[in-house]
Order: structure tokens, then sequence, then C-alpha cells
């Protein structure tokens, strides 16, 4: 997309993520040919939809969509994805012969899909079992973000009859894709707070002045400032050199900073912040909820750290 | 000549001339061996037309991108060829001699600099002039076609090799604050000018003091117009924050890699491991993204603020890492190898004070980029 048809994009995306439900954006994103927009530029369509999303404490499909084009599936509105559970970036299933467990997630659209598609390892492969969603157990997840509309879904024996199909190297792609998404999202959410924060810094006074005179709070503002763009750019980093271990990487540092964010921003918004009526909290969940799907800041930390320490070796550097 | 063109003949030039290019000198050097290497490479990579791509040709450059210094930079550092801070002073004084020095000084003086001919020094601190550069009070004055220069500079890098000195002067009252400076080309061997070096933490007399007592300046060494000392110095820092930072990220990904192969087996925690090694890779995407909007045309400006916390961050987390994992070399190591770990060590603590400290950069930020108003 050149610079207009991405601005015209974008306006309309922004009209869409105000809707209030996760099938009604759905549709909108439908409607706007989001999905076209998926297959022909990947980094243009997810890159702004999960900003906009994250801002907008919005919910959608749209990661199930990431992850289905990156395995390659042409998933209609009848298949749904089940994604790895909270904390985890494995393949949510074990195949043992024709025996499934799954131990995943699902968004809030899965339970209107009638087939349920689950990536799975089998013995050294990875291959994808479609089942009836109905045989999957689900539980509605309230937690910390119950505005997400998270599942939970655990099922152990069940019986695959469908053939299960090869993905190969499908499943870190769809890992890598759904972190880059994931990023996005956790960085506008980090956008929008700092608004919030700055907004309330400007009006609320004490001792005569507004709060935003004061160093201590600038600062604070500005180090959320700097944990944004750090995240920002090696996300646009990690577009650039395609790598699952760089999309790992922007995934781990947007969780990080976006928690930075979140403790900065509820500090300077103080009280007001602390209640329920106010946005703040929303976001401030969300973006735990957010980090804990494919992988948290942490474990894909020291997972990175792990690797290093055993291969000694950096990886290559992002050129010029 | 594109990037890429640039980037293989420079690789295969510096490999083929990998004997020549060498430091004569084990470990870092002293600040004697560290200049004679500096002056030696930018004088091969001058003559051999690599270190003149990327520069305007009114002043001895080949034209084309500004990322091709970008990766001259970057080359050179990776292969441990020159202490890369003070190779990297070019990259800061050479663009502020092209947009405010006399097209006619400009064409005579930068090809000096960038051949390692001549050193160059910029003074801009004073002993009450750190963070508050608006009060600098090195004082100028008027004598009809020359300046007349009275007052100190302190923390001035390389004076004491320095042939020239981009200087800052006070030609207005004490309270025209910004409005009063202006800048000045000054030759460092003018009668008047004494130079006494400070030994610095990391063992090294990188700076100095400067003395001007009466010297006389001809008034076509100005930089820019009477007054507009602030703009000279706003110019500058910003590119203070660009290619240099560049080259530093290439550097610290260079040690961290050294690190890496030289800890001890379960010396490195995994998790701050992963987490420097994150921030100097989000650190090295930002400046990339700073590098491209240069080379496109776009004027730098506060948000190279950015750039300078992330590189104070990175910097000093790659050396608390070694220091976490190397204590013993860090502590008690007397070999060259250790001598240079600790010398870095040391010098990465002022990572957040130099260029305008951490403390600044967030002000800047605060102000100009959250639009918070003024702070009082």
């Amino acid at each position: 997309m050149d610079g207009d048809d991405l601005a015209l994009f974008e306006r309309s995306l922004r009209a869409a993520v105000e809707r209030r439900s996760s099938a009604e954006l759905d549709h909108a994103l439908d409607d706007l040919g989001w999905p076209d927009a998926l297959r022909s530029d990947p980094q243009a369509a997810v890159s702004s939809l999960f900003a906009l999303q994250g801002r907008a404490h919005a919910t959608s499909d749209a990661l199930t969509g990431v992850v289905a084009d990156a395995l390659g599936i042409d998933c209609d509105l009848d298949t749904g994805i089940v994604l790895p559970a909270a904390g985890r970036w494995a393949a949510p299933g074990r195949l043992e012969g024709r025996t499934l467990h799954v131990h995943g997630a699902a968004l809030a659209a899965f339970a209107s899909r009638s087939e349920a598609l689950v990536v799975a390892t089998a013995g050294d492969d990875v291959v994808a079992v479609t089942v009836p969603t109905a045989s999957l157990p689900r539980r509605p997840v309230e937690g910390i973000d119950p505005w997400m509309g998270l599942q939970e879904i655990d099922a152990r024996g069940l019986e695959a009859t469908a053939v299960p199909q090869p993905v190969a190297e499908g499943w870190p792609a769809a890992v890598a894709r759904a972190q880059l998404a994931l990023a996005h999202e956790l960085v506008g959410a980090s956008r929008r707070m700092l608004e919030l924060a700055r907004e309330h810094a400007l009006e609320r006074e004490q001792f005569g002045r507004p709060i935003a005179t004061f160093q201590a709070v600038r600062h604070r503002l500005a180090d959320t400032l700097v944990a944004i763009e750090t995240a920002d750019a090696l996300v646009d980093a990690a577009w650039l050199d395609g790598t699952a271990r760089t999309a790992a990487m922007a995934k781990a540092v947007a969780g990080r900073e976006a928690r930075v964010a979140s403790k900065h921003c509820q500090q300077v918004l103080a009280g007001i912040g602390f209640t329920a009526e106010h946005e703040l909290h929303r976001h401030v969940r969300r973006v735990l909820v957010l980090d804990a799907l494919f992988g948290t800041s942490k474990a894909l930390t020291a997972a990175l750290g792990a690797e290093l320490a055993g291969s000694r070796r950096l990886p290559p550097l992002l050129p010029l | 000549m594109d990037l890429d063109e640039y980037r293989a003949g420079l690789d295969a030039w510096l490999e083929h001339h990998a004997e020549a290019l060498a430091p004569a000198h084990e470990g870092k050097g002293t600040l004697d061996e560290q200049l004679a290497q500096i002056e030696k490479v930018k004088r091969l990579a001058f003559d051999a037309g690599w270190m003149r791509h990327g520069w305007p040709e009114r002043v001895g450059g080949l034209g084309g991108s500004t990322l091709l210094r970008a990766y001259l930079q970057e080359a050179v550092t990776a292969r441990d060829l020159v202490e890369p801070g003070l190779f990297s002073m070019q990259e800061v004084l050479a663009p502020t001699m092209i947009d405010f020095a006399s097209p006619e000084l400009g064409a005579i003086m930068v090809p000096r600099l960038l051949r390692g001919d001549e050193t160059w020094c910029q003074g801009f601190s004073e002993p009450g002039t750190g963070s508050n550069l608006a009060s600098l009070a090195c004082r100028a004055v008027r004598d009809g076609d020359t300046w007349r220069v009275t007052g100190q500079k302190v923390w001035t890098s390389l004076a004491q090799y320095a042939e020239r000195c981009v200087l800052l002067t006070r030609t207005g009252t004490v309270e025209s604050a910004h409005r009063g400076i202006t800048g000045l080309f000054v030759d460092m061997d003018s009668p008047g000018i004494t130079v006494r070096p400070i030994e610095a933490v990391h063992g090294s007399e990188e700076f100095s003091e400067v003395f001007f007592d009466d010297v006389v300046v001809p008034a076509e060494r100005m930089l820019g117009a009477e007054g507009q000392g602030w703009s000279v110095a706003m110019d500058l820092l910003p590119y203070e924050r660009s290619t240099a930072l560049w080259q530093r990220a290439a550097f610290l990904h260079r040690r961290l890699q050294q690190l890496l192969e030289l800890a001890p087996a379960d010396s490195l925690d995994p998790v701050r491991l992963g987490e420097v090694t994150q921030t100097l890779y989000a650190f090295r995407a930002r400046s990339r993204a700073t590098q491209h909007r240069m080379a496109d045309g776009g004027t730098l400006g506060p948000e190279t603020s950015i750039d300078k916390v992330l590189l104070a961050t990175t910097e000093q987390a790659v050396f608390d890492l070694f220091a976490d994992a190397l204590a013993a070399e860090l502590t008690t190591g007397d070999d060259p190898a250790s001598s240079q770990w600790r010398a870095e060590f040391l010098y990465s603590r002022a990572a957040s004070i130099y260029g305008g400290s951490s403390e600044i950069q967030r002000n800047i930020i605060a102000r100009r980029l959250l639009d918070l108003g003024s702070d009082r």
C-alpha cells in the first residue's frame, strides 16, 4: 500500500475499532477488506490494525486470522484456531497416534465456529488437526481482563478422525507473526496510556501549578515515551529482518516496555487512575494479558538468554 | 555509489589492507597510540576514497548518501581498528563546519579533518556551564576585523592534540542567554591559549581545560553570523546523536559478542543476557531509523534525545553485564585485555553524562516531544 492508500485504510480501521463488540469489529474488518490486505501487505495490515486495537482497548478475531495466514491456511468463517495457552508459544496440541491432547486458548469468535484447527506436535513433526469445536471443553476466562473474551481450552484424549496436515515451518512463522501483531497492540495500548497520563498531568493542579511542571512527573512521562519508541523501533526492525528471533525479541521488549508504561502512567494518574470509572485500568489489564499471549516478556527473554549462553554467538545485526 | 556497492567495496578494501590498517599497539593503547592509529586509518581511507563518500563535493567529498558514512564508522569499529569515541568526533564537527563556516573556510579545513591531517576539538562546556549551555561566559569582544577571546572551557576532548577548535563564545550580555552567543573556529596554536589535560577515571587524559587569554581570532573565522552561536550548538548536538550513535551500537555489539566468548560457563544470568541483547538490538533499530531519516534529507531534532537516552541505557547495561560476569578481570586483572575492559567499563559510566546528560535529554523529551510546557 502506498502512503495515500494506507492513510485511507487507517482512517477506516480507526472507525471500525470504535465498535463495541468483537463480532461487530470482525464484520467491519471483513467489509473493509482487511483479510485481503493481510495477504497482500501483511506489515501494513497488521501494524495499523493492531496498533489501533491496542489504543482503543478493542477486541477482534484478527489474531486468529494472522495465525491462519502465516500457516498458509485459508481459514473460512466456520473454522477457528486454537492458540497457545497464556504464557506459552509452543503448539497447543500433542498428537499420539490418533489421540489428541489440547491445552490452549481461543478468542471470542471461536465459540461461533463449528470446526477448530489444532496445531499439534506429533513426535518430531508439527501437524494441523481439525476437530469439531463442540468436542473441545472450553472455560470462558474472566481473569484480569474480562473484556477480552478469552477462552481456555483443555482436552485430553480426543479422538482425531480427520487426517493430520503437515505444517512444517509453519508454526514458528505463525508464532513470529502473532508476536509481531501483539507487539503492535502492546505499543498501541502504551501510547494510549501515555496520552491519558499526559492530559491528566497538564490539567491536574497541585501547589498552585499543573503537575506537568514537576520534573519527577515529566521524567516519568519522558521515560514512558522512551520505552514506547524503543519497542516500536524493534518491532519495525523485526518486520524488516523477517526472522522469528527478532519477532520474539520485539514481543518481549514491547511487553516489558508496556509494563513500564503502565507503571509510570498509573503513578502519574494517581487516585483517578485507581478508579474503575477511569479508562486507564482497562489498558493496564489488557497489557498483562497481551504480554502473556505467545510468551511473556520474561519467558521469551530467558529463552533468548539461554540460547545465546549456549551458542555464544549473537544473532546477526540488522544491516543499515 | 549506493550502499550495497559501498559496503562490498569497503569490506573488501578493509580485508585486503588488514595488515596495513591494524593498530601497532596491543589492547586499548595509550591516547598517543590511539590518536596515531586514527590518523593512519583516516589517511589510508581518505586516499583510497572511502572516507570521502557521503560528504559534499565542496568540502573534498565524493557526494552520496550519509548512510555511506554511517557504514564506514560501523565497519572500522566492528574490526576494532580505532578507538570508536574519538574516531566519531569528525561526524560531530565536520557537519557543523559544512553548515556554518564560510564556503572557502569549509573547503580548506574539512578535508584536513577527514584525512586525519588535523585533529579538532569542541569548546562548549565551561566550569560554570555544564547542562545549562546558554549560560556560557567565555567572552569574545569585537576589535576591528578580529575577535578577542578571554575565558575558560573544560571537558574539551583532545584539546592537547587539536589544531582547531569549534568554540562557543559570549558576545552579548550574560542576560542575553542563548541569543548572545557566537561560534568561532579557532587555531589552537594562537598565542594566549593554554591547555591543561585532565586525567579521567578511565585512565586517559582525553579531556582538557582550555584557557583563553586575549586570544585574537580573525572575523572570517566566525561560524554563522554574530549571535548565531546557539544555532551552531543546536545544529551540532543532534549530529552527536546520529552517525556517532550508530557507530556506538556497532561497538557495543562487538563487545557483547566478545563477552559471550570470554565469560565462564554459568557466569551469565540468562535473563539479564537476553534483556541486554534485546536492548542493544532495539537501540540499533532506533538508530537505524535515524540514519535513514538523515539520509533522506530530514533535519534531526529533539527526537534524537530518545536515541541518546537509549545509548546510555544500552552502554551501561552491556558493561554492567561484563562487571557481573567477569568480576575478577574487572577488579584484579592486569593483562592488556582486562585493562581495556576496565577502561571501557569506567568510560561507560559517562554515557549518561556526556553530550547532554540523561536528565537533560528527559527534559527535552518532556518539553519538545510530549509538549508538557515549561517546567516552571
